[in-house]
């Protein structure tokens, strides 16, 4: 793929250049703040891909699950008075719970009715899941304001890194993320019941035929899912806060970061979430904040007109 | 034969636009306010569903197309002050072009891929706005100086017949050659190439017909407001209640989508004393037509009477 | 200018690869004025894949498509269609949203964005053309409304409208009685004698030898054989894609099986429906524990869909019992594991996962001590496997693949195990080594075998018992010995 070699070879020329432009300590900073967004982005990103993958659905209200996750935990903390570890905790099950309310009372019923054709089903999968989203954030400001709300870190402190004070919960973040995200991995490619996951999003007639079935590979989906999108939101939580305004921007760039990659390649995600990851980064320091969300978007675009099927995808 | 002849829908439609001019006489200004809003949020989702419904494309942001309309308009006002038709045309002129350059990428891709570059559309738009404040206003808006009209009922007639117009037009189209071309590239393009038509020629004539009458009304909406907002005519969340209002309609049914645009608006107001929860119920409400009635009024209509 | 100066249609080289998959090789075909050339071969022999190179529904990798004298490969569709080109789609592709009669018209429409007004003559002609193809009572109704048949006449009506000089047709009959087959006969030669250049696309030449006045057969992507219709149906590469060589047979008599009052399976009435399409018709079969039997016919009869129903993927109206229980009601995936094993005709592998994963997902519901021994068993059976147990699915070569999709379904351990043409597009080799498997399954094990096939010789050998299913329904059942005598010449 000369695109991408090219794409990758020009960046890291960038990296070099900025570094020795902008002086050592911002380097590592944009170095390590991008590290910890892109490490969320990608946890998201993959939940994201892994349902579109399996059950066919690009969820629209991706990014409300995570932020209800973050509210849960923030309402724990603020109105219960609970720990960070049992804020973190019941954000996770409301994320779990929500992602499995998404399946069965909207996404599940769709898939299923007879009074939509075959063929418009995908748009009304789209659409309903949107409004899904839209409630829960209107839903989220009533109750709780439109207000930025940050989670109680359950990592304090902060850790120098070649000479830049970092705070240590960054660094919790981000290994938190590749935990989870390693864990995922071991999950579908080494366990049973996660090849027959692997497979239902190859073809879901021949894990039929195998005898495994289909309803039960979809609710573990969605399962797997809730708990991804509730430990995303959580961190995101502890990181930089959230309001029910950063529901549409985080559904947004769950699947530009998505379609970056390719839908259907979980790896591609991956990659991409760290493109756009640190394109924001980057954005953030160098230009001005409010710009950062530009560049990742110029890019998908650029991606749609050379490339619709993404950097590594398969459809 | 169709069911009803288009001239004699048109002929009916016409007959409750002639009734409704009359409503000025006795409606509060607060209701032919409302009653105002909802008519360009009509041509809003008929515009929409030319594009949908007959073309077959799902467009997740029409918003993208109303918005650049809109703030050409106010944008152009605001620098210049040149008449407000030309104002007004260089709005409908800017939303075509942004249309041509959304249907080129658009066209190229299927299925989900299509729905996400309108999305992406709309949210560089909203960026775009937001960053360029110091021409756009930002986040708080885009005041302009002139307004068509103070007058209430003069506003609401404007806008009455404006929809009328428009309706008429799209209707017509609609269940025109033209429109049956159309529909064949939406639902079948294989078959459409067969039968010998320019599948892509054609949903580019349909983006352009969609973008100009829905920047010609976003650009008429300043000049009723006197003012343009991201939260008002680009969010994602007003894209939305353009699609449920043509939904709430019926689906391909053009005429049905301003049902659905008065229906909705004048749902939130009813809803209005529950505060802040209003949205919150009005989508809840969007979300269970979506569920259990997809083919919206008109398809609950055209349904008993096709079993009848 | 007369339609029967310039009608001509003239392919040569045509190639066209989908990925590693070459679909079409070197296609080379003609046909002039007022002929009907058929194009025959079964699944997955690249005839429609032609049909569409031609129409510009596909881009040809290489070679070139002159109609009328004007090359045109390459050209997108709708240029092709006012070139002078149409075509009858397989499945009828009707606008469900639009009346019979705005169907017809839309073909009548030229592509112009400036038709804004109906226009009375053209309603006049969309009518006229209704009435040529019997469709005058029904001009207000909508497709979904409407018999099969009638979703074919407005198919041949659009084709009409269009007034193509060069006219191509994909299995024009399948699915219609034998009066709707007669009728749409007439109209074809109707058009025929018009003056234009006919192709027509089927499976077999049996149902269009009476129109045809020369056949081209194709197999895996290429011409194998060209002639008359009774020339082609006698061509020995013909006759052995199709049938194989000389029919030997080996069977064991049903007497031998004990469940004769409660046969393992038992399919009583079946009838299917798909949309329109009557798929199966009070099809009734059965088979004992032990058994070899074998369900032959050609493509479309009807084959995939009895196993699928049988698997329990598709609503359906009368009885399916094993061992004297219903499985109505029960899951697709709960028939599986129940002892009931499709391999399908699409083989349905995981094709980014390894043969051993593969095989592995088969074995899932084994403890791993058994699902090792049932591997090592299968690498025995498939040495080929073993040798690619790493390899993704994908990469393998057809046979490898067939082989792969037994040995997953054996994996399960079935006690039915049905097989859905494994044969398809294979060379004669890979062929052999399948049919050696399949024996040593039967003289070692219990194994109970219910398989679905177009090649009657690779069937015949294994069949303790044949049905054979045309067009919906079991026409014969029997011994495989008596078949050549009762069956065989009449099969093509």
């Amino acid at each position: 793929m000369p695109f991408w070699d090219c794409f990758v070879a020009s960046l890291l020329a960038m990296t070099a250049d900025y570094s020795s432009v902008v002086g050592p300590m911002l380097f590592w900073q944009i170095l390590i703040d991008g590290f910890a967004i892109s490490s969320l982005y990608a946890l998201g990103a993959t939940g994201f891909a892994l349902i579109f993958g399996v059950s066919g659905v690009l969820n629209l209200s991706h990014g409300a699950l995570m932020v209800a996750a973050v509210v849960a935990a923030w309402a724990a903390g603020n109105d219960l008075h609970a720990g960070p570890y049992a804020g973190a905790a019941l954000g996770i099950a409301v994320g779990f719970v929500a992602s499995l309310i998404t399946y069965f009372f909207i996404v599940r019923p769709l898939q299923t009715t007879r009074k939509i054709r075959e063929e418009e089903k995908e748009i009304f999968i789209l659409t309903a899941t949107l409004l899904w989203g839209i409630m829960i954030s209107e839903l989220i400001a009533y109750l709780y304001t439109n207000n930025a709300k940050t989670v109680a870190p359950i990592v304090e402190g902060v850790v120098s890194i070649a000479g830049v004070r970092t705070p240590s919960n960054e660094i919790f973040t981000a290994v938190v993320c590749w935990l989870v995200i390693g864990l995922l991995w071991l999950l579908v490619n080494r366990s049973k019941a996660g090849k027959a996951v692997l497979a239902a999003s190859m073809n879901p007639r021949g894990v039929t035929l195998l005898g495994v079935e289909l309803s039960q590979v979809y609710i573990a989906v969605w399962a797997i899912y809730g708990v991804l999108v509730g430990v995303a939101g959580v961190l995101l939580g502890m990181f930089l806060g959230v309001s029910s305004y950063s529901v549409g921007p985080l559904t947004a760039s769950a699947f530009s970061i998505v379609v970056l990659g390719g839908l259907g390649s979980v790896s591609g995600a991956l990659i991409a979430a760290y493109v756009v990851g640190y394109l924001e980064t980057i954005t953030a320091y160098l230009i001005s904040p409010a710009y950062r969300t530009i560049p990742a978007l110029l890019l998908l675009v650029a991606v749609m007109y050379v490339r619709p099927h993404g950097l590594l995808g398969r459809r | 034969m169709r069911t009803f002849s288009t001239a004699r829908i048109l002929l009916v439609a016409l007959g409750v636009v002639v009734l409704a001019s009359f409503l000025p006489l006795w409606a509060t200004g607060y209701i032919l306010g409302l009653l105002t809003l909802a008519y360009y949020f009509g041509v809003f989702a008929m515009a929409w569903d030319l594009l949908f419904g007959f073309a077959g494309e799902v467009n997740f942001g029409p918003t993208f197309l109303i918005g650049v309309g809109a703030y050409t308009a106010g944008i152009l006002d605001n620098l210049y002050q040149p008449p407000i038709a030309l104002c007004i045309a260089a709005g409908a002129l800017a939303a075509v072009t942004a249309g041509v350059v959304l249907a080129l990428p658009a066209l190229r891709v299927r299925g989900p891929y299509f729905g996400l570059t309108t999305l992406v559309a709309v949210l560089m738009l909203q960026n775009f706005v937001v960053v360029d404040a110091h021409l756009t206003g930002g986040e708080i808006g885009l005041t302009v100086p002139d307004v068509i009209s103070i007058s209430d009922a003069t506003n609401y007639l404007i806008a009455l017949w404006f929809m009328a117009v428009s309706g008429a037009i799209l209707f017509w189209l609609s269940r025109s050659p033209v429109g049956l071309i159309l529909q064949a590239s939406g639902q079948d393009a294989v078959q459409a190439g067969a039968l010998g038509f320019n599948v892509t020629k054609h949903k580019l004539a349909a983006f352009i017909i969609s973008a100009f009458f829905s920047g010609l009304a976003g650009a008429l909406l300043v000049f009723y407001l006197g003012s343009a907002s991201v939260g008002t005519l680009v969010d994602i969340t007003v894209g939305v209640q353009i699609i449920i209002a043509a939904v709430l309609g019926g689906r391909r049914t053009i005429l049905g989508a301003v049902l659905g645009a008065v229906f909705l608006i004048a749902m939130s107001e009813a809803l209005r004393p529950l505060g802040d929860l209003s949205n919150f119920v009005v989508f809840a409400m969007a979300l269970v037509v979506v569920l259990l009635f997809p083919s919206g009024f008109f398809g609950l209509l055209t349904r008993t009477k096709e079993q009848a | 200018m007369s339609t029967a100066e310039r009608a001509h249609l003239e392919v040569s080289g045509l190639t066209k690869r989908f990925g590693g998959l070459v679909a079409v090789k070197d296609m080379a075909l003609s046909v002039g004025a007022g002929k009907i050339l058929g194009l025959i071969g079964p699944n997955g022999s690249g005839k429609s894949t032609v049909m569409k190179l031609i129409m510009g529904i596909e881009r040809p990798d290489a070679g070139s498509v002159r109609i009328n004298g004007v090359e045109v490969a390459g050209w997108p569709s709708h240029r092709i269609a006012r070139m002078g080109a149409g075509i009858v789609f397989q499945h009828s592709r009707p606008l469900h949203r639009q009346t019979v009669l705005e169907n017809i018209t839309l073909a009548l429409l030229p592509d112009k964005l400036t038709q804004l007004l109906a226009d009375p003559k053209t309603d006049a002609r969309a009518r006229a053309i209704a009435a040529r193809v019997g469709l005058s009572g029904v001009l207000d109704r909508r497709p979904a409304t409407l018999p099969f048949a009638d979703l074919r006449k407005i198919e041949i009506a659009k084709a009409i409208a269009r007034d193509p000089q060069v006219l191509l047709i994909d299995e024009p009959f399948a699915g219609l009685t034998a009066k709707e087959t007669a009728a749409f006969s007439e109209l074809i030669c109707e058009l025929r004698d018009d003056g234009r250049a006919v192709l027509l696309v089927d499976h077999n030449v049996k149902s269009v030898a009476r129109l045809v006045d020369r056949v081209i057969a194709m197999y895996v992507g290429e011409r194998i054989a060209e002639g008359s219709a009774d020339e082609v149906m006698r061509n020995e590469t013909v006759r052995r894609v199709y049938l194989g060589g000389s029919l030997e047979t080996a069977a064991r008599p049903e007497s031998s099986f004990r469940d004769t009052a409660t046969p393992f399976l038992a399919v009583d009435n079946v009838s299917v429906h798909y949309g329109k399409a009557q798929a199966l018709e009070n099809v009734s079969i059965h088979v004992h524990a032990g058994e070899f039997v074998a369900v032959v016919g050609l493509n479309g009869a009807g084959k995939t869909t009895l196993f699928n129903t049988i698997s329990g993927l598709l609503p359906y109206s009368g009885d399916i019992r094993r061992e004297g229980s219903a499985l109505r009601g029960h899951s697709a995936a709960a028939i599986a594991r129940g002892g009931i094993v499709q391999c399908s005709e699409g083989r349905d592998l995981f094709v980014f996962m390894s043969v051993r994963e593969n095989l592995d997902l088969g074995g899932q519901h084994l403890s791993p001590a058994a699902r090792a021994e049932q591997i090592a068993g299968l690498f025995d059976l498939f040495p080929a496997l073993k040798e690619r147990q790493k390899q993704a699915a994908g990469t393998l070569s057809g046979g490898e693949q067939q082989m792969l999709t037994i040995a997953r379904a054996l994996m399960m351990k079935p006690m039915l195990l049905m097989l859905d043409e494994p044969t398809l597009g294979l060379a004669p080799v890979i062929l052999e080594q399948i049919s050696k498997a399949l024996e040593r399954l039967r003289q070692t094990t219990a194994i109970t075998v219910l398989l679905a096939e177009q090649n009657v010789t690779f069937a015949l050998p294994h069949a303790d018992r044949v049905y054979v299913l045309e067009h919906a329904r079991i026409v014969w059942e029997g011994e495989p010995a008596k078949f050549a005598a009762e069956m065989g010449t009449g099969y093509l």
